[in-house]
């Protein structure tokens, strides 16, 4: 356990999961039978989102053909979890996010968790500027590279045929030409060969939408990064630290399109990921990715994090999850969400709006800082365990069942809520 | 040479000392001198200047296709060995306006290809500009460059050509000029119908080339690659938004590709959107830019695979046959 701490985030709840896993779905059994339970508090305060109810219906026609199938009561253990994820096979429907360059997101903590995402079969997600920042291996093994160590991590822990490996490629990272590194570079041969390499175009992030990455480096390091990014001092004139800048990359429809199929001609046997902040246009930017061919399209909601920023983005900037999933409708291909994602009843809203899988960023992290060898291992299968409850609960055996009648809005139907008029407050749809 | 890494398969060049001591490379490197001499006679005939091409620069041509350029530590400035000099050739025009190199570069190929018998990492083209050019001006130099040099060389050496295996029906449709011509959606409608998978928005792979290359007699172009497949500097169609201005010439009998052209983009701000387009970063390419803004002449040109050519004339399996030092690609070779 370090200093490592996720200020509005369910941290406590977090950190427990990763010690006793399946054991924090239920409460604390040595109350079973002294203890009267109803509603916890752990959801008031959630958005929009986290306050759509999970509704089971009374009449299960699923159900009955799973007693069919199986000539017996279908149990929370038949539901199958199993999901396609940007062209690869899940054991899951859940992924681990980038975490980005950040200290807290590169170090041992980061290969800890691509281990421990292998081992559970899960597709793992490495954020851009690792190359720029920290380097490929140059002229030898003298030197390991903090991608390719987590590249190794994930691939000596994974099972065969499940589970795969994204690697993201920024405007800056275009200049270190990562994606080109990794295609040729023979250590990545197994992974072409099974069909689990894919790259994502990163667009935006939740965390700070419309801005590039951003992180805090010091002395020799600045100097060092001088060249290729902005390092502006931002923490007073005696600070040593300084705020190093990447460019967010510019964007249009075409060159979304563009970028895409050459993505798609240069390294044709990965697949194609690409990932936004929630823009206004997400339903746009969604389609048009969709049909130029992206594997997947992952959309990090303004309840996105990891990455360091400005607290103005963090409390005002960007769409809610929710109005992203509303804006994008039935996804044209495979949709992937992350923001705030940390227990299953938030995934399996998701998935009920059309997601595909959910990623894990913030909770990863502090799971594995929790708990090194196996905080991951156990954060995740208390979530799939909650999955399973649930959607069985709605009479369903499958993830890929899930729909928009598994859920129900205090605010009014979800489709017909008024669409926010551009540059309406985000929040207004979450009133 | 490294025998650990290189790939099975028949056609591998023997130990360097061995492969420059062989008869058969003797007579492929005069025919390859007979080529050169040709090709510098005929372009300096219609008026170009030969210059001789950078081998380093801050950037070079982005290339696609997975290959990539070697790093150079160029006074700790991170610099490129040339996969294309294609950016120079544009920025000399004002003082050039008819132009031409015989330039070497270096592509680090995918290792995949090291058995198409087509490519190698040390390469030269024969690298042509033509100011104020359109497409079939650039296409026109081809042919006649290449019915020129077939011509010359046939005559000149015949009898190196027929030890090589050569036979003068071989040449005889190029020798005649006559070329085809059809559009990358024609050939992928033909590869289609040959029951060959190839992607309508990507470049035409290279066993779909090979399909097209066996089923004809005479050279053919291929015009009209959709966007996406080349570089930025290929101009996209005014007229048809996603469409190149560009072509492939294809020698037949499966010999492939020859030659890669195009009009080129000189608009300075549609250079920095098609650089977005393909991913690139504008910054990097701040002195081409720099060139752009102030005026580069509108163009069209190519590149003419020299090693391709020669193995064309004469009729060897494998570009390494027509290579005194030949580097295939992922096998470590002096």
């Amino acid at each position: 356990m370090s200093a490592l701490t996720a200020p509005g985030f369910p941290e406590p709840e977090i950190r427990a999961r990763a010690r006793r896993g399946t054991a924090e779905v239920f409460p604390d059994p040595a109350s079973y039978g002294a203890e009267l339970f109803g509603p916890g508090a752990a959801h008031a305060g959630g958005d929009a989102l986290d306050r759509a109810r999970i509704a089971p219906p009374v009449f299960m026609p699923e159900r009955l053909e799973k007693l069919i199938d199986l000539a017996r009561e279908p149990e929370p253990g038949d539901v199958d979890l199993t999901t396609r994820t940007g062209g690869f096979s899940a054991s899951l429907p859940l992924y681990l996010s980038a975490f980005g360059s950040t200290r807290a997101g590169s170090g041992d903590l980061a290969v800890h968790a691509s281990r421990q995402a292998g081992r559970l079969g899960i597709p793992m997600v490495i954020g851009e500027n690792m190359v720029p920042v920290h380097g490929y291996r140059r002229g030898g093994e003298a030197t390991r590279s903090a991608l390719l160590d987590r590249v190794d991590a994930y691939l000596g822990a994974a099972p065969e045929g499940v589970g795969g490996i994204v690697v993201q490629q920024s405007t800056e990272d275009a200049d270190s030409e990562v994606w080109n590194l990794l295609y040729s570079d023979p250590a990545t041969r197994p992974l072409l060969e099974s069909g689990r390499l894919a790259f994502e175009l990163k667009i935006g992030q939740g965390a700070k939408p419309g801005l590039g990455g951003m992180t805090v480096v010091a002395g020799a390091e600045a100097e060092q990064l001088a060249d290729r990014f902005t390092v502006a001092e931002v923490f007073g004139e005696e600070d040593d630290r300084r705020l190093r800048c990447a460019t967010p990359g510019t964007f249009t429809e075409e060159i979304l399109r563009q970028q895409l199929r050459f993505m798609r001609n240069n390294f044709p046997r990965a697949r194609t990921w690409v990932k936004f902040h929630p823009g206004r246009d997400i339903g746009d930017a969604a389609r048009v990715a969709w049909a130029a061919g992206a594997d997947a399209v992952t959309v990090d909601g303004a309840e996105g994090g990891t990455g360091w920023a400005p607290r103005v983005f963090l409390d005002q900037v960007g769409l809610p999850l929710s109005e992203c999933l509303r804006r994008i409708g039935r996804p044209g291909g495979c949709l992937l969400t992350s923001g705030g994602v940390w227990e299953g009843g938030r995934v399996l809203r998701a998935l009920a709006l059309g997601a595909r899988a959910a990623g894990l960023g913030r909770a990863a992290l502090i799971a594995v800082d929790e708990d090194p060898g196996h905080g991951l291992e156990r954060l995740v299968e208390s979530i799939a365990l909650e999955l399973r409850l649930l959607v069985s609960a709605l009479g369903k055996y499958a993830v890929t069942a899930l729909d928009r009648e598994d859920l129900w809005w205090p605010d009014g139907p979800f489709d017909e809520r008024a669409s926010l008029a551009p540059g309406q407050a985000a929040a207004g749809a979450a009133a | 040479m490294d025998h650990a890494r290189q790939p099975t398969g028949p056609t591998l060049p023997p130990p360097l000392g061995e492969h420059l001591r062989s008869p058969q490379l003797r007579a492929a490197m005069l025919v390859q001198q007979e080529a050169m001499q040709a090709a510098r006679d005929h372009l300096r005939q219609a008026g170009f200047t030969e210059l001789l091409p950078p081998l380093v620069g801050p950037v070079t041509d982005p290339g696609g296709r997975g290959a990539k350029a070697l790093d150079v530590d160029y006074y700790g400035r991170p610099y490129k060995l040339m996969t294309s000099a294609i950016l120079y050739k544009q920025a000399s025009l004002r003082g050039f306006p008819k132009l031409f190199y015989i330039a070497p570069n270096v592509r680090v190929e995918p290792e995949e290809t090291a058995t198409t018998g087509r490519h190698l990492v040390e390469f030269h083209q024969i690298d042509v500009e033509i100011a104020g050019a359109r497409r079939e001006d650039a296409q026109e130099v081809a042919a006649g460059l290449l019915t020129h040099v077939v011509e010359h060389v046939w005559t000149a050496v015949p009898d190196l050509l027929t030890e090589l295996g050569r036979q003068e029906a071989d040449l005889t449709d190029v020798r005649s000029g006559k070329y085809d011509v059809c559009t990358h959606q024609e050939a992928v409608s033909r590869l289609l119908g040959a029951g060959h998978p190839q992607s309508p928005d990507s470049e035409i792979d290279w066993a779909g080339e090979r399909l097209l290359s066996l089923e004809s007699d005479r050279p053919f172009f291929i015009n009209d690659y959709p966007k996406g497949s080349r570089g930025f500097y290929d101009r996209e169609d005014p007229d048809r938004p996603g469409v190149l201005r560009n072509f492939d010439l294809i020698a037949p009998h499966g010999y492939g590709e020859l030659v890669s052209g195009s009009e080129r983009e000189s608009d300075y701000a549609t250079i920095v959107t098609r650089m977005r387009e393909s991913g690139e970063n504008p910054a990097k390419y701040a002195w081409y830019l720099k060139e752009a803004r102030e005026g580069i002449p509108a163009s069209a040109g190519f590149g003419m695979g020299l090693q391709r050519l020669v193995r064309f004339l004469t009729g060897l399996d494998s570009l390494w046959q027509v290579s005194a030092y030949p580097k295939l690609p992922g096998v470590v070779a002096p």
